[in-house]
């Protein structure tokens, strides 16, 4: 089965260029900051630098890593979730569920392995110009070398891998078990989402008890947001299907065809969505979240009656880079994900047109169902950012929400509008070139 | 929709006057596949067909494996553009324009069932069968959907999503959505291919059950004498020219055809003989 694995992989390669782009970028982030841990580890660094190295590794690298670890799972979900026809013809022939796991998770381990050993060099560099970034902000001693050794070689492997292997397990699982059982899948779902949420909602709430910690008292509350993002996600299709019942009649009456086409597919498929939702929330989440407790931070600077010293400007553009590598990562993720998602529809698109849907009403169909995508990743990433960011805007300032207003929520809710819609309806429009007879045809 | 009262008002610039009336009609039309390409020979899958079917008609097309069957109904059905010649539906004429064009020129004429059906996945029975009307934006009209189901028998199975439901309920289900626009004519391509016998002679009986009781015009591919045998009259297609024609036709009768039509094509056209369909195999690969 393993060599079944091979021989797929080596025959349709486009079908994992997104499982292995996500593999790849998500191995490079985890790889450059924990490439930091290795430099501050290695002999004749001085104790400042050390520590300021290894704060930032385990602060940022450690919910970048929690951030990859999600992200790339999805993205795996996703791609397996695409197979259950292959996987139902597999098990017709009379391929077992366990040789058909075994096939799936072979694939998504050599793609897992090769995305990071792609994601050494760049994973280098990066680490490299992290560092001179902390030189430059003088955090870190000049003199100190840049180091890639086991921590950052093993971290990003493992991490990448556990990911990719364990989200393909619990996707194929799924699709190996008939259709009558599905309840043990949802009850994983469902408690891993409570687990997620839970636990979230305690790191948010440390972040009420750290006023007087540094810049690291970010920390707590911002793994919080992403663990929460993480749980809403889980929910997600709930909150998805919710919302279809409160507009649908809407969508359905103003909508038209589309509206109809949006409606009824999307209810049926809000579960799959969640894949797609995770990055969404992800992205958001953690963007509003840091990028508002740095303006609370520079809010506290300012009370205490600091003037922003050259350093602190320093170490503010340094979270402002490390915050944006990390939201780029998620933003890519996004548009991963929702691409491959929605240029495996072409069948479905196929089908909608030979039942007499013009190419504009199945695009206005996906451009429907991409606002009711994002209005719902907003809302989640919203929540699980406030509750990251009212306690540490308590246990730093005298007020509950940050001053700096809704420009910056605003500006991410427009770039994750945007690389949803615009992916979204490039894809399916690049889909709708293929004659419809020729998409339903193919997958036969 | 099953309109037994009163005939079916006729379409835009439809020629009610001249009996019969006509439901379809091709002249010259060519079809031919993989011209762009330097390294591949181009096929031409259809050579000129010329015909005319008369309102209330069922027909069915054979021939051999690519002969040009399915690019005959495809092309007749605005599903594909013909290279060249003229596509008339019911006294209109198909204009080769955007696919937005052709798709509101079928919707008011035109249904197509199927061998593999081609229903919605996420759709149950129910929202299957109206999805024509409601991408059209007419109105639905419920006792008539329930009317239509009940025909094919399927009244009682509204809610069943197609994964619940056998490949001949599924077909009936595609019979019922190519019905319920009420078109003229109704394109079936090898309707009964995927079937069993039982479900087969189901689904052939309803497809002459909406031309003798609805005076639809049925124009059906299939390999099964047996299935050709419901029609009024048969064509026979050989390398994407109309090579023959019977009516009244019995199975044993369109079998001895077949035979010698598999001769005379082994004879005649040996340059063009062992073609590949590509959407025929499974590419399902591994
Ligand atoms: N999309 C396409 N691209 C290239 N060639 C095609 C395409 N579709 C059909 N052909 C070719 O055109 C010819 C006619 O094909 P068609 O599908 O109409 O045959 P058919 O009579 O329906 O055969 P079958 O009985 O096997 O379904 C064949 O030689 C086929 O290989
Ligand atoms: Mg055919």
């Amino acid at each position: 089965m393993f060599s079944l694995a091979m021989r797929s992989i080596r025959q349709r390669p486009g079908r994992f260029a997104a499982t292995l782009l996500s593999a790849f970028l998500g191995a490079t982030i985890i790889m450059m900051f924990n490439s930091l841990l290795d430099t501050a580890g290695a002999d004749g660094v001085d104790d400042v630098s050390s520590e300021s190295l290894s704060t930032a590794a385990m602060v940022v690298g450690g919910y970048g890593s929690l951030l990859v670890f999600f992200a790339v799972a999805s993205t795996l979900t996703v791609a397996v979730r695409q197979r259950t026809t292959e996987i139902d013809l597999l098990r017709s022939t009379g391929a077992t569920p366990a040789q058909i796991t075994r096939m799936i998770v072979g694939e998504a381990a050599v793609v897992g392995l090769v995305g990071s050993l792609l994601a050494i060099v760049p994973g280098m560099l990066g680490g490299r110009i992290l560092l001179d970034m902390f030189q430059d902000s003088g955090q870190v001693a000049d003199d100190v070398d840049h180091a890639f050794g086991t921590i950052a070689l093993m971290s990003g492997i493992d991490i990448t891998l556990l990911a990719s292997v364990g989200a393909a397990f619990l996707a194929v699982r799924r699709a190996t078990r008939a259709r009558e059982q599905r309840a043990p899948r949802r009850r994983l779902r469902t408690w891993g989402g409570y687990a997620a949420l839970g636990l979230g909602a305690a790191l948010c709430v440390t972040g009420f008890a750290m006023g007087d910690a540094g810049p690291e008292a970010m920390a707590p509350p911002a793994y919080g947001a992403i663990l929460l993002s993480v749980g809403f996600a889980a929910f997600s299709p709930a909150l998805l299907g919710g919302l279809l019942r409160l507009t649908g009649g809407l969508l359905t009456a103003f909508g038209g065809g589309s509206g109809y086409l949006t409606v009824h597919g999307l209810r049926q498929r809000a579960a799959q969505l969640s894949g797609v939702l995770m990055p969404m929330v992800l992205f958001v989440g953690i963007s509003v979240a840091t990028l508002y407790m740095q303006s609370v931070e520079n809010d506290h600077i300012e009370a205490a009656g600091l003037t922003q010293s050259v350093d602190d400007k320093n170490l503010e553009t340094l979270n402002f880079v490390v915050v944006g590598i990390i939201a780029v990562f998620a933003c890519v993720m996004l548009i991963n994900t929702l691409y491959a998602a929605t240029s495996y529809r072409s069948r479905e698109f196929g089908q909608q047109r030979l039942a007499g849907a013009t190419p504009g009403q199945v695009l206005a169909g996906v451009g429907l169902e991409g606002l009711l995508l994002t209005l719902t990743g907003v809302f989640f990433g919203t929540l699980a950012a406030v509750a990251g960011v009212v306690p540490f805007t308590v246990a730093r300032t005298d007020d509950v929400l940050p001053s700096a207003g809704y420009g910056i929520w605003l500006a991410v809710v427009g770039v994750a509008a945007a690389a949803t819609m615009a992916t979204a309806l490039g894809t399916a429009r690049r889909v709708l070139r293929t004659p419809a007879v020729e998409t339903v045809a193919l997958a036969a | 929709m099953f309109g037994r009262n009163g005939r079916r008002g006729t379409a835009a610039g439809a020629v009610d006057g001249g009996a019969p009336h006509e439901a379809l009609r091709l002249v010259k039309v060519t079809k031919v596949y993989g011209t762009g390409g330097a390294e591949e020979a181009a096929v031409t899958a259809l050579d000129g067909v010329t015909l005319s079917l008369p309102a209330g008609s069922f027909t069915a097309v054979m021939g051999p494996s690519g002969s040009g069957k399915s690019t005959l109904l495809q092309c007749a059905a605005g599903l594909d553009r013909p290279d060249s010649g003229v596509v008339m539906v019911d006294g209109a004429e198909m204009t080769g324009g955007s696919e937005t064009e052709l798709t509101k020129f079928r919707r008011e004429r035109i249904g197509f069932v199927f061998q593999q059906y081609n229903l919605l996945p996420t759709l149950n029975v129910a929202q299957n069968t109206v999805l024509p009307l409601k991408l059209a934006g007419r109105r639905v009209d419920r006792a008539r959907v329930r009317e239509v189901l009940a025909r094919v028998g399927l009244a009682d199975r509204m809610r069943h999503r197609p994964d619940q439901l056998s490949g001949g309920q599924r077909q009936r289900v595609a019979i019922a959505r190519a019905l319920v626009a009420a078109p003229s004519v109704v394109f079936a391509d090898e309707p009964t291919g995927a079937l069993d016998t039982r479900s087969a002679r189901d689904v052939l009986g309803l497809l002459q059950e909406t031309v003798r009781v609805d005076g639809r015009t049925v124009v059906m591919v299939t390999h099964d004498p047996v299935a050709a045998s419901y029609a009024d009259s048969v064509l026979f297609l050989a390398d994407g020219r109309l090579v023959g024609q019977l009516n009244a036709p019995t199975a044993d009768a369109v079998a001895e055809r077949m035979t010698h039509l598999g001769d005379m094509y082994e004879a005649e056209g040996p340059h063009r003989a062992p073609h590949h369909d590509p959407r025929n195999s499974a590419p399902m690969g591994v």
